[in-house]
């Protein structure tokens, strides 16, 4: 599971000791078979130990719908044992006894004991339940076997429990508006470096995906920035011109306007010249791929060829509801994958959609622009202008403004009865530009820019007339 | 009949124990294959019905070590698993049947007449 282990700072030491804690539903019985299932592939040996818990059988029942869990595995690899009478009948100590003589006689390297919270009642003081854990974890040690407890009890940070284990994992299962948002924190780890707060995650039919926070996991970029000055031709006729060659490598445009004044056309266009040596990705929030090449056919251009031939690639995710970490390990994986140099984002209000906690956003952009410009990628983000003809422009918040470097502004304008495009260039990043508005035409040869507005006055609040002298 | 039921988990344990008793049989149980083992011991039954995986000693050990004690090796054993149905199928030499889990309650009823007549027999 690498989003966890990457939370975990590497993973769960070996022959260290964790306890997994989270309310029933969040996900624990499930994590503990994942983890159990993953050791087991790996050819290593697995004792996933319960007490009074739903029986064996109806366990497997409700895991075999989960691609992770393989039937061959039981009782070879994965062994379940209920413990329950053993504590009923004999007590902690018996339980420990029997944990001991188990995990040498099947060589496991992984404990899995689901139910703390029942050994806890068994237990007649707190020193009963630490020397317990304690004597579980260090037969366990001596042998190399990793131990995780799965409980569902609220232990506080001070509990017997949490003084004695490695680590704390906590999973979390709350409502934020009408979606449920499951996140997980590390609350303890020693000996491993962890990323700290909450980090969401999901239970799909492939178990529990853990995404890191972006901001968290790429606190510096994953590899050295070296800036390219050389400019990227954006393959829409007249803009290169006005922007001293194209937009500087590895550089984040902000694309701003209000529906239909042409922005996915830009980003067609952008998009368009992607080849071998500059690969190409639309991560789009609204039009499906086929409803995309439909559109680049309207402008003339043939997207389809690019796709066929591996120097584009259209992933779309519906606008719906979305992990905004999720979305962001999808783009960057896509752009590994393909070393891909020309990025369409449309729109990054997609991911401002996708955020529970909007106010980190300003940092998740920051972590996702670095990386993408340490990875030479030049990226073209659009921005929803909400009114066709408005005064106000609105763009993102100023924060996250500031981390892009060029911004582009599209928008309608009527002028002597007619509704026209414009583009201007209001920055481009340690260049200068033109930024006198630019008039902008849509036709079947594409997007294209055919010279500066006739002067006018009044074009930036959509509204304008002729200069009156 | 005299029944020995091994089984580590409580639930399905207390299920049968109680069931088997209602059916008119003498039940003892235990949590895992070494405690049965000794039962046995004690107090030859007529029929074993144990499951598979379960700690100290599993059901396949369990049997592996009636068949080799002359006294016991005639002894019924009826395995219930919940996946090891096909390892436990291989070896007819141990089990005189083998059940799946989950069952139902009067398959196993079932199962018991037909291996206690057979002992009869």
């Amino acid at each position: 599971m690498p989003g966890l282990d990457r939370i975990l700072g590497g993973g769960f030491v070996e022959g260290a000791s964790y306890i997994v804690q989270g309310q029933p539903g969040a996900g624990k019985t499930i994590l503990g078979n994942q983890i159990a299932f993953a050791t087991a592939q790996s050819g290593r040996r697995v004792l996933y130990i319960t007490l009074l818990a739903e029986t064996h059988d109806r366990l497997f029942q409700s895991l075999s719908t989960l691609s992770f869990f393989d039937k061959r595995h039981l009782g070879e690899k994965v062994t379940y044992l209920s413990v329950f009478q053993t504590l009923s009948k004999e007590g902690l100590h018996a339980v420990v006894s029997l944990l001991r003589k188990e995990t040498k006689k099947r060589e496991a390297s992984l404990i899995v004991f689901d139910g703390l919270l029942n050994a806890r009642d068994q237990a007649k003081t707190d020193l009963d339940v630490k020397t317990f854990v304690a004597e579980v974890q260090s037969q366990a040690a001596f042998a190399g076997c990793t131990v995780l407890f799965l409980t569902s009890a609220r232990m506080e940070d001070n509990s017997p429990e949490h003084t004695m284990v490695d680590g704390v994992l906590e999973l979390h299962e709350e409502l934020v508006g009408v979606r449920t948002v499951r996140r997980a924190r590390v609350r303890k780890s020693r000996g491993s470096a962890a990323l700290g707060g909450f980090h969401q995650y999901e239970i799909t039919g492939e178990g529990i995906a853990l995404f890191p926070r972006i901001e968290a996991a790429f606190g510096t970029p994953s590899v050295d920035d070296f800036p390219d000055p050389r400019p990227l031709t954006t393959n829409i006729e007249g803009l290169d011109g006005i922007t001293g060659g194209g937009l500087p490598q590895g550089s984040t445009t902000l694309l701003v306007g209000p529906s239909g004044s042409g922005k996915t056309s830009f980003g067609i266009n952008f998009l368009a010249a992607s080849c071998a040596a500059e690969p190409g990705l639309l991560f789009g929030f609204y039009e499906t791929p086929d409803r995309i090449l439909l559109k680049a056919k309207a402008l003339g251009l043939d997207l389809a060829r690019a796709i066929d031939n591996g120097d584009l690639e259209i992933l779309w995710q519906p606008l719906t509801e979305n992990l905004l970490d999720k979305l962001a390990y999808r783009l960057l994986d896509a752009v590994s994958a393909r070393g891909v140099k020309r990025l369409f984002v449309d729109s990054l209000g997609g991911f401002e959609r996708a955020a529970v906690h909007p106010p980190r956003l300003v940092e998740f952009f920051a972590a996702l622009t670095n990386e993408l410009r340490a990875r030479n990628v030049t990226t073209v983000g659009t921005w929803e202008q909400r009114d066709l003809f408005a005064k106000e422009v609105a763009a993102p918040g100023p924060e996250i403004s500031s981390l892009l470097d060029n911004l582009i502004m599209m928008r309608h304008v009527e002028f002597r009865s007619q509704y026209r495009r414009l583009l201007s260039v209001l920055k481009v990043r340690d260049r200068s530009c033109d930024a006198a508005a630019q008039e902008v035409i849509i036709d079947g040869n594409g997007l294209a820019i055919c010279g500066p507005f006739e002067p006018a006055t009044g074009v930036s609040t959509g509204l304008a007339g002729p200069l009156t002298s | 009949m005299n029944i020995v039921v091994v089984e580590d988990e409580f639930l399905i344990a207390d299920m049968l124990v109680v069931s088997l008793e209602e059916a008119g049989h003498q039940v003892r149980a235990a949590a895992h294959g070494a405690a049965a083992l000794q039962l046995i011991r004690e107090q030859t039954p007529d029929l074993v019905i144990t499951d598979f995986m379960m700690p100290l000693m599993t059901g396949l050990e369990l049997a592996e070590a009636l068949k080799a004690d002359t006294q016991l090796r005639k002894l019924p054993i009826l395995l219930v698993s919940g996946a090891q149905g096909a390892i436990a199928r291989d070896r007819q030499d141990l089990f005189d049947l083998v059940l799946d889990k989950p069952y139902r309650l009067d398959t196993i009823l079932d199962a018991v007449e037909q291996l206690g007549g057979q002992t009869k027999g």
